[in-house]
């Protein structure tokens, strides 16, 4: 589960993640919540909608929303699909769901971690990973929240075993890895850390890895700022290097201080696209952390 | 076209609304556009929901939670700024304004049955969607309680852009007409929620929907429900105001944006979002423009020798690159939208402080670019 503060490169990350994992030979799924459908095409695919379709070699994608995660939601309970229309086709029953809030996070959710759950035929796993493209790190910790929180509010019925059910899922580490995506600035660093606290404290959501998207490197020296003191408008332009450097370098040291999970660098890349080159380019630099989830089977 | 439409927005309308994708600097925005509103005299109030709580670090304020609060004087002469006029900042806290809105609607007895129902603790504080609602319930409430010549608000990001100008009609669309007396009906109110509903003939629908929730969870929603159906009038004219105030002719929306190509669907998307529905941009904010290294640097840096040479050249190389594609990014909004933009540069650092503030202000004055 990937997430971040906005603008972080939160959905490049998952993209890139996911085709690591693909990469390994492993059976992949890219979920996407609820959003404007950014992954396919950062890889070059077209969008591909509600159902699970295939990008390319071991990948596939799906976008999850909330009608029709409802609705197979629904329809699994029921199993008639004439029943579903007259109840949850019902025009009251519907302006009824939309103002449950919750409710559409539930269906999102049970709808990811019954991917992660889905078996073929033969009783095996169809997945080896599921990468989900999780909410902002405003609205994470209430997504993988609502298992707990309609546990604690539902009385016991189907609603509260599914919640149930997906807990378990959620706060098992053999299954479940949060990614949390940090750039180096301050405000996002502080958020992320803030959101590994939540995580830990309110979710018991395993942590299994940070990543400093746009990383850069220190470049220029003490003997360089000086030979370039005649060039007042190259050192200036050096200097700015040199900050954005020492800020990821801030940031990494912070991260890996009190993140409580390896933290992986992504180095920043300068282009004037962002596609599949790009993504690329992101998923070489966190094969580790994909190698790393995938020995834990 | 070179108009300058955040001054006249600044001078003329009461209720600026701040929203676009997440990280792309709209607290600063906001905040910025009320310490000019009360820098040229014009006093304002500036209301965040971000639960980063950001500016109250920027405007020198420790913590505010839903308490309004006037930027002191000393925050003021530390920045070496005078204001001609009060500004005021509020950070929301979700909880306590959902308290105060069935604390203003209900009676007492009502009031103590809403705050003990379990359906209402996890609306008010955890639920995801729930702070939509709220930030332009409180947006209505300031308006139309305090006066303030000028609001400006602070957004969650656009993920929820959809839930966030729905809000409104989505709490209408419950508590508003038949969907409300369907679930709210006066058996209803005596608790035997599904039994009662059964009885008076949509027992079919209700049955397939307790089978899917439960039937003990459809009535103690139904509980929580009849209590808060008692508010619906006020719920309602509440509603219908809030409506009513994003479509006034004196609220304008600011989009906010950096020009990073992967954020500008979201934000043409949300540009025609808000056109459909009657809601009027006022202008695109292109933030963290990155400005292009100019020829001379190049000369200067092809006069080193050496790995500072190549250093030198490599930084300027990316500069450049960085430059280039937020030009491109510029020129897709021009083509694509019709409100104009306002450009300002990445500035050096964050923006952490009130002369931070006042000099992203400074920019977003700057003439549009049509």
């Amino acid at each position: 589960m990937v997430s971040g503060k906005g603008g972080v490169g939160k959905s490049a990350t998952a993209a890139a993640l996911a085709l690591a994992s693909a990469r390994r030979g492993r059976r992949t799924l890219i979920c996407e919540v609820n959003a404007d459908e950014l992954i396919p095409p950062l890889l070059g695919h077209a969008p591909v909608g509600p159902e699970v379709t295939r990008l390319e070699e071991h990948l596939w994608s799906v976008n999850l929303r909330p009608a029709e995660a409802m609705k197979e939601y629904v329809l699994m309970t029921l199993k008639l699909e004439a029943l579903y229309r007259a109840v949850f086709e019902n025009r009251l029953v519907r302006s009824f769901l939309r103002f449950i809030p919750s409710i559409q996070e539930l269906v999102l959710l049970g709808k990811a971690t019954w991917h992660v759950r889905e078996t073929d035929d033969r009783g095996r796993h169809v997945w080896d990973t599921v990468v989900l493209d999780g909410p902002a790190t405003g609205h994470f910790v209430s997504f993988v929240s609502v298992p707990q929180v309609l546990m604690d509010t539902v009385p016991p019925g189907p609603i509260r075993r599914d919640a149930e059910i997906m807990r378990g899922l959620l706060v098992d580490p053999a299954i479940t890895g949060a990614v949390l995506v940090a750039l180096p600035e301050e405000l996002p660093v502080t958020e992320t850390l803030e959101l590994a606290t939540s995580l830990r404290e309110r979710v018991s959501l395993p942590l299994v890895g940070g990543v400093l998207n746009t990383w850069v490197s220190e470049r220029f020296d003490a003997g360089m700022f000086e030979q370039l003191s005649e060039w007042p408008r190259l050192k200036e332009l050096a200097r700015a290097q040199h900050a954005a450097a020492e800020r990821s370098r801030w940031a990494l040291d912070k991260l890996q201080g009190h993140l409580g999970a390896p933290v992986h660098k992504v180095p920043r890349i300068y282009s004037e696209q962002f596609g599949r080159e790009q993504i690329e380019r992101m998923s070489r630099a966190l094969e580790p952390l994909v190698a790393g989830s995938a020995d834990h089977g | 076209m070179g108009e300058r439409v955040l001054e006249e927005a600044l001078r003329t309308l009461e209720v600026l609304v701040c929203v676009g994708p997440g990280g792309v600097g709209k607290t600063t925005v906001s905040a910025s556009l009320a310490l000019q509103s009360a820098i040229a005299g014009r006093e304002a109030m500036v209301c965040t929901i971000d639960p980063a709580r950001r500016l109250a670090n920027a405007l020198g304020l420790e913590e505010f939670g839903n308490v309004e609060m006037t930027i002191p004087q000393e925050v003021w002469s530390g920045a070496d700024l005078s204001p001609g006029a009060p500004l005021h900042a509020m950070m929301l806290d979700m909880k306590r304004s959902w308290d105060d809105l069935i604390s203003r609607t209900a009676s007492e007895e009502l009031r103590e049955r809403i705050f003990a129902n379990r359906f209402y603790q996890a609306l008010s504080t955890v639920l995801a969607g729930s702070q939509e609602y709220i930030a332009m319930e409180k947006l209505w409430e300031l308006r139309n309680d305090r006066g303030y010549p000028l609001i400006v608000l602070d957004t969650p990001p656009t993920a929820h852009a959809l839930d966030f100008l729905d809000a409104p009609d989505r709490l209408l669309g419950f508590m508003g007409n038949d969907a409300a007396r369907f679930f709210l009906n006066p058996a209803a109110k005596a608790g035997r929620f599904g039994m009662k509903l059964a009885s008076l003939g949509t027992g079919f629908v209700l049955k397939q929907l307790s089978r899917v929730a439960g039937g003990q969870t459809l009535e103690e929603l139904g509980a929580f429900l009849s209590a808060l159906s008692s508010l619906n009038e006020g719920f309602n004219e509440r509603a219908r105001g809030v409506k009513a105030l994003l479509r006034h002719e004196k609220t304008g929306f600011v989009l906010v944006t950096t020009p990073a190509p992967e954020r500008l669907n979201e934000v043409i998307h949300f540009h025609d979002l808000l056109v459909q529905s009657d809601m009027r941009p006022v202008a695109i904010v292109v933030n963290r423009v990155h400005q292009a290294p100019d020829a001379e640097l190049s000369l200067q840096a092809a006069a080193l020798d050496g790995t500072l040479r190549e250093h030198v050249e490599a930084t300027i190389a990316e500069a450049r690159l960085l430059a280039d594609r937020d030009q491109l990014g510029i020129r897709r909004l021009q083509q694509e939208v019709k409100t104009p933009l306002i450009i300002v540069p990445r500035l050096p650092h964050d923006v952490h402080d009130l002369r931070g503030l006042a000099a992203t202000a400074e920019h977003l004055l700057t003439p549009a670019r049509g």
